[in-house]
């Protein structure tokens, strides 16, 4: 029969010690390392994909639902409002509106940096009704200068680095002297 | 293309590939780093003893599994790094699905002077024998190339 040891604290005293990332770089530690293979390939569908091929020419695109008399960015083949379907592509400027935005100081692998970047969202010209846009980067300000309601022009990565990708569009800029 | 236009080209929809990065980290922990640690620098294996079960627990552990005992420092002892096969089988399919050039057999190895077993691939030519019973010795990487991993024993040595 085993006796059974008395624990005066709770939870029972347990060994052990965190990890940390000196123990692995030093091989201070024994351990395993994986690195699966996941790669995935998603369908974007029919209405992003033509928003995406604009990108890749410089231009942005949206669709109109007449019913509701939306002008829908990011398009989509059908309008979330009425259930019907979108019909009509619209050309749109690649200015706006900032909608919303935010000052961040940790980068998008979550490490602490000292300039921060600003990200938000959108309101593009010519999408209607207000809010209507998408998120994005904001440059050429800094943070003190950036507000809600600034007017903001886009960025294009020149045309040959352009692949069908959101990040076609570096960042929005100060648009100067207003609406274009 | 609007919802209601017909789509002529099924090569139009773009698909968005990615990566996903899913790096996968796994500590050997306080009792397997001191197994692995050892095993870089000998040619035996570490097992530990819970004397109230009286069973030497291999892979070592911290504590007994069965009375949760703790083991102690004094608990530890060196043991062969050879055993006796208990299980087989022979694997004709990679881990892939793909069928291999050479199958290989696998076996559940009992551990000498130990009551514990581990998993590990026997080097033969003998392909369609009975290895049940059989005594086998781990063969491991040359010692300064060992990197402290179960990747280190190489294969299983039939006697």
């Amino acid at each position: 029969m085993v006796e059974k040891k008395e624990y005066k604290e709770w939870p029972p005293y347990a060994p052990g010690t965190h990890v940390r990332e000196s123990d692995i770089r030093e091989k201070k530690i024994t351990y395993s390392w994986w690195e699966p293979e996941v790669q995935y390939s998603w369908s974007v569908g029919h209405a992003m994909s033509k928003f995406l091929q604009g990108l890749k020419d410089g231009k942005l695109y949206g669709i109109h639902c007449k019913t509701c008399k939306r002008v829908i960015v990011p398009p989509r083949m059908f309008c979330e409002y009425c259930f019907g379907p979108t019909e009509e592509w619209v050309e749109l400027k690649d200015t706006g509106e900032i909608e919303t935005f935010s000052i961040s100081y940790l980068d998008a692998d979550a490490r602490r940096i000292e300039e921060p970047i600003l990200v938000g969202v959108v309101s593009i010209d010519g999408a209607y009704p207000k809010p209507m846009g998408f998120m994005h980067y904001f440059g050429e300000m800094t943070k003190d200068e950036i507000k809600i309601g600034m007017k903001v022009k886009a960025v294009w990565k020149p045309e040959n680095e352009r692949e069908g990708s959101i990040t076609d569009i570096k960042y929005f800029k100060p648009l100067k002297g207003g609406s274009e | 293309m609007g919802f209601l236009e017909k789509q002529t080209d099924p090569t139009s929809p773009m698909h968005w590939r990615g990566d996903m990065q899913a790096d996968y980290f796994y500590p050997s922990g306080i009792a397997g780093d001191k197994f692995f640690k050892h095993l870089m620098e000998k040619d035996t294996f570490l097992a530990t003893k819970c004397k109230p079960c009286n069973k030497i627990l291999f892979p070592p552990r911290l504590y007994c599994e069965d009375c949760f005992e703790e083991i102690t420092e004094d608990d530890w002892m060196e043991v062969p790094a050879s055993g006796k096969v208990k299980l087989f089988t022979k694997a004709t399919i990679n881990a892939h699905g793909v069928k291999m050039e050479e199958p290989k057999v696998i076996a559940l190895i009992d551990i000498d002077n130990t009551d514990g077993a581990m998993l590990g691939i026997i080097k033969t030519n003998e392909l369609d024998k009975d290895f049940s019973g059989v005594k086998v010795k781990a063969v491991l990487r040359p010692k300064g190339n060992r990197e402290g991993t179960l990747k280190d024993i190489l294969y299983w040595q039939v006697i």
